[in-house]
């Protein structure tokens, strides 16, 4: 029966690109892990894992060793693909629900809230009592919140069954405001103020520690689970919301679940990693060129693929003008445009062939 | 099935819809008819609950609609609406899936063995199923909306409801697509409520009707409803004629174009020109004439402008349409809005009458046919300026007959006569609809008779 169901699994086609982006994700975590300015043997960096997880020792690793790949590059790999896969997963459900290709997880304003926050933080050089190193997140990810409640505030004054087209120039509104603010902060700040916001804007995953990835995981959990369950949902608004109502979906409540669950992810990530862009853009994307529109299957591959993909980013990032690194914004784009550009013309291509 | 009581409803502050009273019977194909911005999707978005009921109740299988939670209506109620667009690139399989959403159970909701058998059954009625992998927005109109009603089908309603589904179809799939409906709701009982825009083809599929107009209801009943003229001129201000359906026992109405119009055209003399020796005779008019006739070619009712009779000394074995076609031609007469009769023997001379009752003017030609100098019947073209409703030239037919036989026997000639006769009687369908029938047919009488004298007394026949 079970070889039977793995036999089925295999012969799908949906079920290769599983796989093959397990294998992808597995060599990215590898790579991440050992290419790096000083390089450490594979079977060193197993046992470290190992040792740190389930407390099994078979070789002696030197400490600094054991310290470069536990408390750098490890939290450093986790935390790319985390922020990966919720941007990925998050521009997915923006996509699929505000019937957009070209909506991504910063349309509706969270990312720009969050970044506000982060930017006055670092402008201020405010330390919340009680919350030390954790400030400028968690000020993030509050005041990303600020925002989708200003947003959502915004949308139901203006039209009570949250109209997609409200929610889009709410967002937009929103957004553009904050900006303007974000600029203003910027041009009043002193030259270092300002190359560290510009730093931070940028986005980076380097340097967190796993503090971030502690922070990022509830929420990432959270959205990630509200969001898989409302794939059927995503599937049904594809039809138009009228539609989805007739066929028995609660669109009100599908909608704002969704945009709660994505938001949750958006918000997280921006707190932790700065706006990185491109990412939830162009993953979903390629997802559905792989396996179609359907979202039972768009959701989950654009996690996994987005996760992978950004910690390849990061690894480019990190390598190719080492010791220094280049901002991991600038290597999604520089990947993602071209991808993106190819995979439009492709697709043109294959129309044009039918 | 589904019962609206008393039901008034629309945007807030102003109701569309007011003191509405529907009720659709179990396996009822139900169809509600009105001019655009009469409240018919109004009508249905209160029942799905898109806009509040403000008054009144509806009732789903006894049970008030507002009861339901969205999932159990689901199971209920499916819905059809004129275009859905579909973004991202669905397949037909995918879209049809999604029919099955409110049935989906367990924490996964993945598609059962169940769901499958009901997705491929429906798929497989509306004939989609040879493009089920073929993306949604590459078929055609008439295939997607094949495709949702499939979708709207793996609901399994009890009732489906229809905002204009045959809006953007040409004929061909119109009718497939209620023929299939029709087809579902006598094999399975489903009861449909259908907007439709189409009179004609809501009065061949639906059995019920309900009649519209600025938000109440007018009228419900069956399709004798499609026969009230007056009604509907009112409501969509168009000129309505009812036909009985030539083969379908049901009312077709045909419409007529408010173009401005001459109502009285200028009669008879100088609009027409008649040609006529031994061997034809050839009325011809400027326009053409509603005409009931006999004929061999243009017979039964049409609209004809050349009223022709050809004599031949015997009948031939060719076919008459054949033989006319070939007669015309050689007098060069187009056959397209042409009557023709052939009839054996010579054709007399034309005798005209003319007379005006009531405004409505009357001309009658007679030919007499003759076989060795003797007369051996009448050809009569009777032509009415004026509008005459199908019973009305029905009778006028009569009238003319008999008067013919009588006058025939006052003046000698009482042998059986066994040529045919010809017999057009045409109408303008012009001027005033009030004309006293009782008035005409006593004018058309003596006409008759007066013109079968003179046709006597020119053939020299002692009277």
């Amino acid at each position: 029966m079970r070889n039977l169901f793995i036999l089925k699994f295999l012969n799908n086609k949906i079920g290769w690109i599983y796989v093959g982006s397990g294998i992808l994700f597995a060599a990215a975590i590898i790579l991440g892990l050992f290419i790096s300015s000083v390089p450490v043997a594979v079977e060193k960096i197993i046992q470290i894992i190992f040792e740190k997880t389930l407390h099994i020792t078979w070789m002696e690793v030197p400490k600094n060793e054991e310290m470069i790949i536990w408390n750098i590059r490890l939290p450093r790999v986790i935390l790319a693909f985390c922020v990966g896969a919720s941007l990925s997963l998050a521009g997915a459900a923006f996509q699929g629900l505000l019937r957009n290709p070209l909506a991504d997880p910063y349309t509706i304003g969270v990312s720009s809230g969050a970044s506000l926050g982060a930017v006055l933080v670092i402008f201020f050089q405010v330390t919340i009592i009680g919350l030390g190193n954790f400030t400028l997140p968690i000020v993030a990810i509050v005041s990303g919140f600020i925002t989708l409640l200003i947003v959502f505030g915004l949308v139901r004054l203006s039209s009570r069954s949250l109209a997609i087209e409200t929610i889009v120039l709410a967002g937009i509104i929103v957004s553009s405001f904050i900006s303007a603010i974000v600029s203003l902060i910027i041009s009043l700040g002193d030259r270092d103020a300002m190359t560290q916001i510009l730093y931070w804007l940028y986005g980076s995953v380097g340097m967190r520690g796993w503090e971030y990835i502690q922070l990022i995981i509830p929420f990432m959990i959270l959205g990630t689970f509200i969001l898989l369950i409302h794939s059927r949902e995503l599937n049904a608004f594809a039809l138009g919301e009228e539609a989805a109502d007739h066929i028995g979906v609660n669109v009100k409540r599908g909608k704002t679940m969704i945009l709660i669950g994505a938001s949750l992810l958006t918000g997280a990530s921006v707190a932790v990693s700065g706006s990185i862009g491109f990412v939830g853009l162009v993953i979903p994307h390629l997802v559905r060129l792989l396996v179609g529109p359907n979202h039972r299957h768009v959701l989950p591959l654009s996690f996994i693929i987005g996760g992978t993909f950004l910690m390849f980013a990061d690894l480019l990032a990190r390598i190719v003008i080492a010791p220094r690194e280049l901002p991991i914004g600038v290597i999604t784009a520089i990947i993602g445009a071209p991808v993106f550009a190819f995979l439009l013309i492709r697709e043109k291509i294959g129309r044009g062939q039918k | 099935m589904l019962k609206i009581q008393n039901v008034t409803g629309g945007y807030s502050n102003n109701p569309i819809l007011r003191n509405i009273d529907i009720e659709v019977q179990n396996g009822d194909f139900f169809a509600l008819l009105g001019p655009n911005g009469s409240g018919k999707t109004t009508l249905f978005k209160l029942i799905t609950g898109q806009l509040p009921i403000q008054k009144g109740k509806v009732l789903l299988s006894g049970k008030d609609i507002s009861s339901y939670s969205k999932l159990e209506k689901a199971k209920k109620i499916a819905v059809l609406s004129q275009d859905t667009s579909v973004s991202f690139d669905y397949t037909v399989e995918e879209i049809v899936s999604l029919g099955r959403y409110p049935h989906q159970k367990g924490i996964l909701k993945n598609l059962s063995k169940k769901d499958w058998h009901i997705i491929e059954e429906v798929m497989e009625l509306t004939k989609v199923t040879e493009f089920r992998h073929t993306q949604f927005r590459k078929i055609s109109g008439g295939e997607k909306q094949r495709v949702l009603l499939a979708k709207a089908l793996a609901q399994e309603p009890e009732l489906l409801l229809l905002d204009e589904p045959t809006n953007h179809l040409d004929i061909k799939h119109t009718f497939q697509l209620l023929d299939l409906l029709k087809k579902r709701q006598e094999e399975k009982g489903l009861t449909i409520f259908s907007i439709l825009h189409d009179l004609n083809v809501a009065s061949l599929y639906a059995d019920r009707f309900a009649l519209l107009y600025n938000g109440s209801l007018l009228k419900v009943g069956d399709a004798s409803l499609l026969k009230e003229v007056d009604t509907l001129n009112k409501i969509y201000q168009v000129q309505i004629h009812v036909q009985p359906h030539p083969t379908v026992p049901k009312p077709q109405l045909l419409l007529a174009p408010s173009l401005p119009n001459s109502t009285h055209s200028t009669f008879f003399k100088g609009n027409y020109k008649i040609n006529n020796n031994e061997q034809f005779v050839h009325v011809q008019f400027q326009k053409p004439l509603r005409t009931i006739s006999n004929g061999m070619v243009g017979n039964g009712i049409q609209w004809i402008k050349d009223y022709c009779i050809f004599s031949c000394k015997q009948y031939s074995t060719i076919p008459p349409e054949e033989e006319i076609q070939t007669i015309m031609e050689q007098y060069s007469i187009t056959p397209e809005q042409t009557v023709a009769t052939i009839v054996e023997g010579n054709i007399g001379d034309v005798v005209e009458v003319e007379r005006e009752i009531e405004d409505t003017k009357i001309l009658i030609i007679v030919t007499p046919t003759k076989m060795n100098e003797k007369i051996r019947g009448f050809n009569m073209m009777v032509f009415m300026d004026g509008y005459f409703n199908e019973g009305a030239l029905v009778n006028s037919l009569l009238i003319a007959t008999k008067e013919k036989m009588k006058a025939m026997q006052q003046f000698g000639m009482d042998e059986a006569n066994e040529t045919n006769e010809a017999l057009y009687l045409a109408v303008t369908q012009k001027g005033d609809k009030s004309v006293t029938q009782r008035a005409v047919e006593a004018t058309l009488r003596e006409m008759v008779q007066l013109a079968v004298k003179q046709v006597y007394q020119k053939e020299k026949v002692v009277v």
